[in-house]
C-alpha cells in the first residue's frame, strides 16, 4: 500500500445514503479507503438525512458501522458558532442542511467532498467565496459514450 | 460526574475497574437493582457494555457481508478515478 498524502474526504449525503441503502460497491469502497489509511470525515447532518431517507434497523446499523471504521471521524455540529455559520451556508447556496453540514466542514478545512452527484453540488459551489472541490465517486467505465 | 467502582465478586475472571458515571446513569442502574431488574450496579453496567459488544460485532459483520458482495474491479476503478480527480488529471 502506498502511504496516503491526501487530505481527508468529507462524504455528503448521497455517498453516506448509498450506505444506509447497503450499496455493496460504496461500502467496499469506504473500507478499501479505511484500510489504506485515508482519513474519512462524515457529517452528522449527513448521517441525519441518510437515516431520515433509509428508514430501518439495517439502515442503522451500516450508518451506525460507520463509527467503527479506523479512519473515520464523525464530525458534530458543535455550538453556536458552528450552528450559525451552517445557516449562513444554507442561506448562501439552498443546500439543505445535510449537504451544507458537508460544505461547512470542507470550505474551513479545505477538504474534498466526495459525492455520487457532482452536479448537485456546481451551483452550491460557485455561491461560496471559495469553490469546493468536489470529487465525484463513479465508475469510469459505466459512463454512456458521448456524441 | 461520580466515581463508581465496578467491581464484581461473582467470578474471579471478572476484574475490578473504576470508572466516572453521568449521575442520571448511575440513578437509573441503581433504580433497576432496587426493582430487581439487575443484580447489582456493576451487573447493570456490564450488561449494558455487553450489550454495545454485541451490537458492534452485528454492525461489523454487516459491513463485512456488504463489503464481501461488492465487485473488486468496480471499487477500483471508482477509487482510481477519485484519484485522477484529486490529481487534477
Amino acid at each position: 500500500m502506498s502511504e496516503v498524502t491526501a487530505p481527508p474526504f468529507v462524504l455528503d449525503t448521497s455517498v453516506v445514503t448509498a450506505v444506509a441503502r447497503g450499496d455493496p460497491d460504496i461500502i467496499g469502497l469506504i473500507q478499501g479507503y479505511d484500510a489504506r489509511g485515508q482519513l474519512l470525515v462524515v457529517p452528522a447532518l449527513a448521517i441525519a438525512g441518510a437515516s431520515l431517507e433509509v428508514r430501518g434497523e439495517e439502515a442503522d446499523d451500516l450508518l451506525g458501522g460507520l463509527e467503527l471504521l479506523d479512519n473515520l471521524t464523525i464530525a458534530p455540529l458543535r455550538g453556536t458558532e458552528q450552528a450559525a455559520r451552517l445557516a449562513g451556508i444554507i442561506a448562501r447556496t439552498g443546500l439543505d442542511p445535510w449537504d451544507a453540514h458537508a460544505a461547512a466542514i470542507a470550505d474551513v478545512a479545505i477538504y474534498p467532498i466526495l459525492t455520487l452527484d457532482a452536479a448537485k453540488w456546481r451551483q452550491p459551489s460557485a455561491d461560496l467565496d471559495e469553490p469546493l472541490h468536489i470529487v465525484e465517486i463513479s465508475d469510469p467505465d459505466e459512463r454512456e459514450p458521448e456524441e | 460526574m461520580i466515581i463508581l467502582t465496578y467491581d464484581s465478586s461473582m467470578s474471579d475472571r471478572k476484574s475490578r475497574l473504576t470508572i466516572t458515571v453521568d449521575p442520571d446513569l448511575t440513578t437509573y442502574a441503581e433504580r433497576l437493582v432496587e426493582s430487581g431488574h439487575a443484580a447489582s450496579v456493576s451487573a447493570a453496567f456490564n450488561e449494558a457494555m455487553a450489550e454495545k459488544v454485541y451490537r458492534d460485532r452485528r454492525r461489523r459483520g454487516l459491513w463485512k457481508a456488504k463489503g464481501d458482495e461488492a465487485d473488486p474491479g468496480r471499487v477500483a476503478r471508482m477509487m482510481t478515478h477519485v484519484d485522477r480527480q484529486l490529481a487534477g488529471e
